[in-house]
């Protein structure tokens, strides 16, 4: 086949590209993730009482997890594109991370110092990490899979960017049955449940994104 | 365009014709793929010397990835630096399917662009497209032969054969994924 030739059937009848492709395929998949953590959540470990909604806690760790979500998402965004930079959604990640670690240390400094420990551990912090990483998986298979029909030319830094993506999306799911109520907590061991779910991405990238 | 065309001018002239087929001019989009396959054709010789006879297989592969993916260029980047990642991606996939991991890859980290040189040599692959095409499912065989080769409008390939507009759109594109399949196969001619 001459190369001509591929470039006529190509171009022939081509249209205009399909617009917003990245959004497209990431936002339906963060939306799946989000519905089966949730159901997860709320079936497997049940909810959190109603009264909490009447305070900050759930709001607290939701909009944490709405923020962390709208930031890696972004950076997954860029990384499923050929040569797009991915400074700017970077410092945006570390900017909620940085600021909710500060309202977490804040919180703990206004804490009695005799309730420190208790506040940062809370009742749960051995399972949160995980809880949060197993209602990640079905974010993180929706958006490898959404990613594989993208153009990821940095493969373990896109599947680490959707695994912190599919994170947040499992821990605002997580947020709908975890009791604990300090800042120092969701600073700490959501946060590592996030990280382990992106580690768990940027394993899998390598080997799921090809193209 | 001149043999010696520096990247810069490369990007200035490719550009314009880019946005056009972004938008959907047919025309400006075949020009600039033609363009592009010019320069890939340079950027990978340089580094395939080990792997010359795959030289125009790549070429074409890089070119139906760039249009499967055309959705995921951004206009804020140069339209080379997009083509050029995709082309070093593809390569990069050559050699782990040819199981080369050797001291190779240093030459990926080289973008310097102005080692590129137009290199405007017609080529040819052995892969014959209409072989190609037989491996295919019949409705999207059926929808690129119409289209893509016989050249009808998607509104007098639907009447054709039936089939709704959005359902040839979508076997065209389902039938070029699975051609850029069958090419990215080694042992497939």
């Amino acid at each position: 086949m001459k190369t001509e030739t591929l470039i006529d059937l190509l171009a022939r009848g081509a249209g205009p590209a399909p617009r917003h492709a990245a959004a497209r395929r990431l936002l339906p998949a963060a939306g799946f993730g989000l519905l089966v953590s949730a159901a997860l959540a709320l079936a497997l470990i049940g909810p959190i009482p109603a009264a909490l909604y009447a305070t900050p806690v759930p709001w607290m760790k939701l909009g944490y997890a709405a923020a962390l979500a709208a930031a890696a998402g972004w950076l997954t965004a860029c990384l499923a594109r050929p040569a797009m930079p991915a400074v700017r959604p970077r410092r945006a990640l570390l900017a909620v991370v940085a600021l909710m670690a500060l309202l977490g240390v804040v919180g703990l400094a206004t804490t009695p110092a005799g309730e420190r420990l208790a506040a940062l551990l809370g009742h749960s912090w051995l399972a949160c990490p995980w809880n949060v990483l197993a209602l990640s998986l079905p974010a993180l298979a929706a958006a490898l899979w959404a990613l594989r029909g993208l153009a990821p030319t940095r493969p373990r830094a896109a599947g680490g960017a959707a695994g912190l993506l599919a994170g947040a999306v499992g821990a605002a799911g997580y947020s709908l049955s975890c009791p604990e109520a300090s800042a120092g907590f969701v600073a700490a061991w959501y946060t590592l449940g996030v990280a382990l779910t992106g580690g768990l991405g940027a394993l899998l990238g390598p080997r799921l994104l090809r193209w | 365009m001149p043999e010696d065309a520096s990247p810069d001018d490369f990007e200035s002239g490719l550009r314009p014709l880019w946005l056009r087929a972004q938008d959907g001019d047919d025309a400006a989009y075949r020009e600039a793929l033609a363009r592009i396959a010019t320069r890939l054709r340079s950027y990978l010789r340089r580094r395939m010397q080990s792997l010359p006879d795959e030289l125009e297989d790549l070429v074409q592969e890089t070119l139906l990835a760039l249009h499967l993916q055309r959705g995921t260029y951004d206009a804020s980047v140069p339209v080379s630096a997009w083509v050029l990642a995709i082309a070093r991606h593809k390569l990069v996939d050559l050699w782990r399917r040819r199981g080369r991991r050797d001291d190779r890859h240093d030459a990926l980290d080289d973008v310097d662009e102005a080692l590129l040189v137009a290199e405007p040599d017609e080529a040819e692959t052995q892969r014959d497209l209409a072989r190609l095409l037989q491996q295919l499912p019949a409705a999207q065989r059926q929808a690129i032969v119409l289209t893509k080769v016989e050249g009808l409008s998607v509104a007098e390939a639907s009447q054709r054969t039936g089939a709704s507009e959005s359902a040839i759109k979508v076997q065209v594109h389902r039938g070029l994924k699975r051609l850029a399949l069958l090419v990215s196969k080694p042992d497939k001619p």
